[in-house]
C-alpha cells in the first residue's frame, strides 16, 4: 500500500482564550482521503481544533497547514475546507435548493448549470426532488443530508463534520454512519468527524484522535485504539476495560516479565506496552470479551484461572459476569454471548475462566 | 506608525472591541442625550435661580425649599402614596389574569390573549385618560348607569377629580406592563413541579402558596417595579382627572419649568423624586431579595 | 364547572374594564350632541366632517407624521446596532451600556422632557420638531431593542459561520443571512416606534416649541367643551390606525418567528 499525501497537518498548535488553555501543543498530520475523528468528552478541546480547521478559531501559536499552505491569516471564507454543522445551521429563509446551491452564488454559473449541479448533489444525498421545498419544514435527517450536499457542492478538499449526528436518535444515527461511510467512499474527500460517541468513531473512522483536556492523547487506527490503548483513561473512554494490578519483574529482548494478581507469571510482547510501561504500580487491563467461562467439557486453548461468579447481569444477546478471579480483591467483568444451549451460571458459583496473556495490555 | 495600525488591527479582532464598536452609536446617543442630560439636571438642582438667568452659586437652598415647603412635600407624599396604591390593585388585578393565561389558556391561544391585552396599551393615552374622565363623570356612564339602575338618587361626586380617579385612570393605563412580567415568569414554571407538590401531599391552594407563589416573584417584582417607577411620573393622568386634590409631582416639576421658570428648583424636585423612586425601588428589591437570588 | 371557569369570567371582566374607554370612543364620535354625556342623542358624521376641516388639526398631523417616522427609522438604526452588540458580544462595561440605553423604559418621561429641555436651552438650540425627534428616539430606542433582541436571539450563530464557510464575505452575509431573517422583527420594531412616537405627549409638550404635534393639539383641545366631539372622532380614526398597525407588526413578528423555526413565547415586550 502507497503511502497517502498529507492533507491537514497540526505543528504544535496552542490555543489560548484569555488564561484557559484550551489546545495544549497538538501536532498532527491527517491524510488525503482519510475519515478522520476527534473523539473525546465534551470540553477536551475537538470542537476548538477543527474550528482553527475551518478558520473560525484562530491559533495562538503553531501552525495549521492544509495541502502543504500555512493558513495564516486565511479567512474562513477563503480556505478550501466546507463543514456541517452540529445545528445543520440551514438556513430557514430558503428553499432546500437554495441551500445547497448558496455556495456556488459566486461561481457565476448559468441557471441551468447552477440546477443541474443543486441536482446532482441532491441526488448524491438521496434527497432527489426536494429542491423546491422550504427548508424549515424538513425532518432531523434531512437536514443533515442538506447540509451535506450543501457543504460538499463546492468540492472542498475537506469536509468537516461538528457532530453531525448527535442530533438524531439512534435508528436515524445508525442508518447516516453508514451513509457517511458510503458517501465519504464515493467522493474520495478528507473528512474530519468531530464526536463524543467513541462507537461512532470506531464505526465510521480510518484513523481516530483520542483528545483529552487540549491534548491528543493517542492518535491510531480504531483497532489499535481498542485492542492496545496507551493509558487507563484512553482504555477507559473507548469500551470497558479490566484492570488488575501488576509488577514488572524483568525486560529483555523487548520482552517483559509481568507478575499480575489472579494471572500469576506472564510474558508480555513489548506491543503490549504501547504506554511503555516500566517500573512499579503498573497494572495488566483486559477487555470483558477476551476472557472465556469455561462450561463443563470445555477446555482452554492457552491458559486458565479458577474464579468465583458475585454478579450477573442478562443482556439478552449477551450476559455480563463479575467474576473474582481466585487471588484477587476486586471482581472483574467478562461478557458471554448466549449462543443456543449455553446456560446462564448463578451468583455464587465456582467457574473456571479461560485467557490469553496476548490479550493483556500493560499500563503504566 | 506602522506598529500602532497592527495593534489597533490586533484589538479591532477582539470580541470586546467588536462589541464595544458595535454598540458605539447607540451608547453614544444614550450619554449625550440620557446621562449628560440627567447630569446637568442634577447639577441645576445645587444652583441658584436669579431673574431671567441662573446664577452659578452652589446652594442646597432647593433641596431645602423642595423638602420643607408645605406644598411641595404634600405633593410628593401624594404622589408616592398614589403610585403605591396604583402598583398595589394593578398587580393584584393582574396576577389571575397572568395565571389564567399561563395556566388555562390553550398554547395556541395564548398570543392571541397577549395581544388582546396590549393592544388598548397602544392606542391615544391621552384620549384613553380622557374617556375615564366620561365614564366617571358627573353624567358619566357609572353615574347614569347606577341611576338609572335605581341604586343611587344622586350622583358620585367622589369618583372624578381627585386621588380616586387618578388611581383608576393609572390602574388601567398600566395593566399591560403587570401582567407581561408575571406570565412570563408562570410561563417558566416547570408543570411538573406543580405535579410534584400535589404528589407530596400538598392541597392545590398549599402547592400554590408554597410552589407556584415564589417561583413567580421575580415577575410580580418586575411588574411592581415597572408600574410604581413611572406611575409616580406621570402628567397626563392627575392633570386631566385629578382636578386639584389630585395634582403629582410631575405636574409641579411642569409648573416649576415651564410656568414660573424656575429651574434650579424644579430641577431639585425631579431629582427628590428620582431619588425617592429610586430608594423605594431598592427597598422594596432589597426585601425580596431571597425570591431573586439562584439560577436564572 | 369547566377547568378554570371562573378565571374565565374574570378575565372576561378585566378585558371588559380594559375595554372601556375604547368601546365608549365611538359612541361620542358618531353622537349627535356636542355635550360628552349620557344619554346620546343621535347619530351623526358631523364631527368626522368639522375634523377634516380644522386647519391646525393637518398641520399637527403632518408634524407629528414627520416625527414619528424619523424617529422610528433612526431608533430602529440605533436598536440594531444596540441589540446586534447585546447578542452577540461580551464585552467591558455591556451591563452599564445597555442600563443607560435601556433606562428610558422605566425614567418618568417628564424626566426626559425637562433635562433634554435644560440641555438643549443651555447650548441655544431652539425648539423645533428635530428637538422633539431626539426625546422620541430616546425614548422609543430600547422597546426597539427589546424587539430586535429576540429577532437577534433567536439567529443561530452557525448559519453566519456556515455562509461564511461557504464563501460569502462579512458584508455579504449580513446582507444575505441576517437581515433577511431579522427583517420581520425590523419592521415590527419600526411599527411600534412609529405608534410611541405618534402618540407620545409629554416630549413633545415640553420639545416642540411653538409646532404642534397631534398629541399636544389634542391636549389643548380638552380645555374647550365644543371641541371634544371633534377629538373623539379624531381619536376613533387614531385607536382604528393603532389596531390596524398593530396587527400588521404582530403579524410581522409571528412570521419572523415562523420563519426562523423558532417558538412563540410572548407578545410584545
Amino acid at each position: 500500500m502507497t503511502e497517502k499525501p498529507t492533507m491537514i497537518a497540526f505543528q504544535d498548535v496552542h490555543k489560548y482564550y484569555g488564561d484557559y488553555h484550551a489546545l495544549r501543543g497538538i501536532t498532527a498530520t491527517i491524510k488525503a482521503g482519510e475519515f478522520f475523528s476527534l473523539l473525546g468528552p465534551s470540553g477536551c478541546g475537538k470542537t476548538t481544533l477543527l474550528r482553527t480547521i475551518a478558520g473560525f478559531e484562530g491559533i495562538s501559536s503553531g501552525a495549521v497547514m492544509i495541502d502543504g499552505r500555512n493558513m495564516a491569516g486565511v479567512p474562513a471564507n477563503q480556505r478550501p475546507t466546507n463543514m456541517v454543522f452540529q445545528s445543520y445551521a440551514i438556513f430557514p429563509h430558503l428553499t432546500v435548493g437554495e441551500n445547497v446551491g448558496f455556495g456556488l452564488r459566486r461561481a457565476g454559473l448559468t441557471k441551468d448549470a447552477l440546477a443541474a449541479r443543486v441536482g446532482e448533489a441532491l441526488d448524491m444525498v438521496g434527497l432527489k426532488g426536494y429542491g423546491a421545498r422550504a427548508a424549515h419544514a424538513l425532518s432531523g435527517g434531512q437536514r443533515q443530508r442538506v447540509a451535506l450536499a450543501r457543504a460538499l457542492i463546492l468540492k472542498p478538499k475537506v469536509l468537516l463534520l461538528d457532530e453531525p449526528l448527535s442530533a438524531l436518535d439512534k435508528k436515524m444515527r445508525e442508518q447516516m454512519q453508514v451513509e457517511l461511510i458510503r458517501l465519504q467512499r464515493q467522493v474520495g474527500i478528507t473528512f474530519i468527524l468531530v464526536t463524543h460517541d467513541q462507537e461512532e468513531a470506531l464505526v465510521m473512522s480510518d484513523r481516530i484522535a483520542v483528545m483529552f483536556e487540549g491534548e491528543i492523547a493517542q492518535l491510531a487506527d480504531p483497532e489499535t485504539l481498542y485492542r492496545r490503548p496507551n493509558s487507563r483513561k484512553v482504555a477507559d473512554f473507548i469500551g470497558t476495560m479490566n484492570f488488575l494490578p501488576a509488577s514488572i519483574l524483568s525486560e529483555t529482548g523487548g520482552k517483559l516479565e509481568v507478575e499480575a494478581q489472579g494471572f500469576g507469571k506472564v510474558t508480555l510482547e513489548a506491543e503490549q506496552a504501547p504506554g511503555a510501561a516500566s517500573g512499579e504500580g503498573a497494572a495488566v487491563g483486559f477487555r470483558p470479551e477476551t476472557l472465556t467461562i469455561l462450561f463443563e467439557g470445555q477446555t482452554a486453548t492457552d491458559r486458565e484461572s479458577m474464579a468465583t461468579i458475585e454478579e450477573v447481569v442478562y443482556y439478552g444477546d449477551m450476559t455480563y459476569y463479575d467474576v473474582r478471579l481466585d487471588g484477587t480483591e476486586k471482581p472483574i467483568r467478562i461478557s458471554m454471548r448466549n449462543v443456543f444451549g449455553r446456560p446462564v451460571l448463578d451468583i455464587g458459583a465456582r467457574t473456571r475462566v479461560a485467557w490469553s496473556p496476548g490479550a493483556l495490555v500493560l499500563f503504566r | 506608525m506602522m506598529n500602532a495600525s497592527s495593534r489597533w488591527a490586533k484589538l479591532r479582532q477582539t470580541e470586546a472591541a467588536n462589541g464595544l464598536l458595535m454598540i458605539s452609536p447607540t451608547a453614544l446617543y444614550a450619554i449625550l442625550m440620557l446621562a449628560a442630560p440627567l447630569g446637568t439636571i442634577v447639577l441645576y438642582s445645587f444652583l441658584t435661580d436669579g431673574y431671567l438667568e441662573i446664577i452659578r452659586d452652589f446652594t442646597l437652598a432647593n433641596y431645602i425649599e423642595a423638602w420643607t415647603n408645605e406644598l411641595y412635600r404634600s405633593v410628593m407624599i401624594r404622589s408616592l402614596a398614589v403610585a403605591m396604591v396604583v402598583t398595589l390593585v394593578t398587580v393584584l388585578l393582574a396576577f389571575p389574569i397572568a395565571y389564567f393565561v399561563s395556566f388555562y389558556v390553550a398554547p395556541s391561544k395564548k398570543s392571541l390573549w397577549l395581544f388582546l391585552i396590549t393592544i388598548p396599551f397602544w392606542t391615544s393615552y391621552l384620549i384613553r385618560v380622557f374617556l375615564w374622565k366620561v365614564i366617571l363623570g358627573y353624567n358619566g356612564v357609572v353615574n347614569s348607569g347606577l341611576l338609572g339602575l335605581g341604586l343611587i338618587d344622586e350622583p358620585l361626586t367622589f369618583i372624578l377629580y381627585n386621588v380616586n380617579s387618578v388611581v383608576i385612570t393609572l390602574a388601567h393605563a398600566y395593566a399591560p406592563f403587570a401582567i407581561l412580567p408575571i406570565f412570563v415568569a408562570l410561563e417558566k414554571i416547570d408543570r411538573s413541579l406543580l405535579e410534584a407538590g400535589q404528589d407530596l401531599g400538598e392541597s392545590k391552594f398549599m402547592t400554590f402558596r408554597r410552589v407556584t407563589l415564589p417561583l413567580a416573584m421575580p415577575g410580580v417584582i418586575a411588574s411592581v417595579l415597572i408600574v410604581f417607577i413611572p406611575t409616580i411620573g406621570d402628567y397626563v393622568t392627575p392633570q386631566l382627572v385629578g382636578g386639584p386634590e389630585g395634582r403629582m409631582v410631575a405636574n409641579l416639576i411642569q409648573l416649576q419649568y415651564l410656568k414660573l421658570d424656575n429651574y434650579p428648583l424644579g430641577s431639585a424636585i425631579a431629582v427628590s423624586a428620582m431619588g425617592i423612586v429610586t430608594l423605594v425601588s431598592l427597598i422594596f428589591i432589597g426585601l425580596n431579595r431571597r425570591y431573586l437570588k439562584g439560577p436564572k | 364547572m369547566m377547568k378554570g371557569g371562573w378565571f374565565k369570567v374574570y378575565a372576561i371582566g378585566y378585558l371588559v374594564f380594559l375595554y372601556a374607554p375604547i368601546i365608549i370612543l365611538p359612541m361620542f364620535a358618531f353622537n349627535d350632541a356636542t355635550v360628552i354625556a349620557f344619554p346620546l342623542t343621535g347619530f351623526s358624521t358631523r364631527w368626522f366632517s368639522a375634523m377634516l376641516e380644522q386647519p391646525t388639526l393637518s398641520l399637527a398631523v403632518k408634524n407629528s407624521l414627520f416625527i414619528a417616522v424619523t424617529s422610528a427609522v433612526l431608533a430602529t438604526t440605533l436598536g440594531v446596532f444596540a441589540a446586534r452588540a447585546s447578542t452577540r458580544y461580551r464585552f467591558p462595561m455591556k451591563a452599564g451600556l445597555m442600563g443607560l440605553i435601556m433606562l428610558p423604559l422605566v425614567l418618568p418621561e417628564i424626566i426626559v422632557a425637562v433635562s433634554l429641555l435644560v440641555v438643549l436651552l443651555g447650548l441655544g438650540v431652539s425648539l423645533s420638531l428635530w428637538t422633539v425627534i431626539l426625546g422620541h428616539v430616546l425614548i422609543c430606542t430600547p422597546f426597539t431593542i427589546a424587539i430586535l433582541s429576540s429577532a437577534f436571539q433567536s439567529l443561530d450563530q452557525s448559519l453566519e459561520e456556515a455562509a461564511y464557510d461557504l464563501g460569502e464575505s462579512a458584508a455579504s452575509t449580513f446582507r444575505l443571512i441576517i437581515l433577511p431573517l431579522v427583517m420581520p422583527g425590523i419592521i415590527s420594531s419600526l411599527l411600534i416606534s412609529f405608534t410611541i412616537s405618534l402618540d407620545e405627549f409629554i416630549i413633545a409638550f415640553f420639545l416642540a416649541g411653538t409646532e404642534p404635534t397631534l398629541p399636544v393639539f389634542i391636549f389643548s383641545q380638552f380645555r374647550f367643551p365644543s371641541a371634544v366631539p371633534v377629538i373623539m372622532a379624531l381619536g376613533t380614526v387614531l385607536v382604528c390606525l393603532s389596531i390596524i398597525l398593530l396587527t400588521i407588526a404582530e403579524y410581522f413578528r409571528r412570521r419572523g418567528i415562523a420563519k426562523s423555526g423558532g417558538k412563540d413565547t410572548g407578545g410584545f415586550l
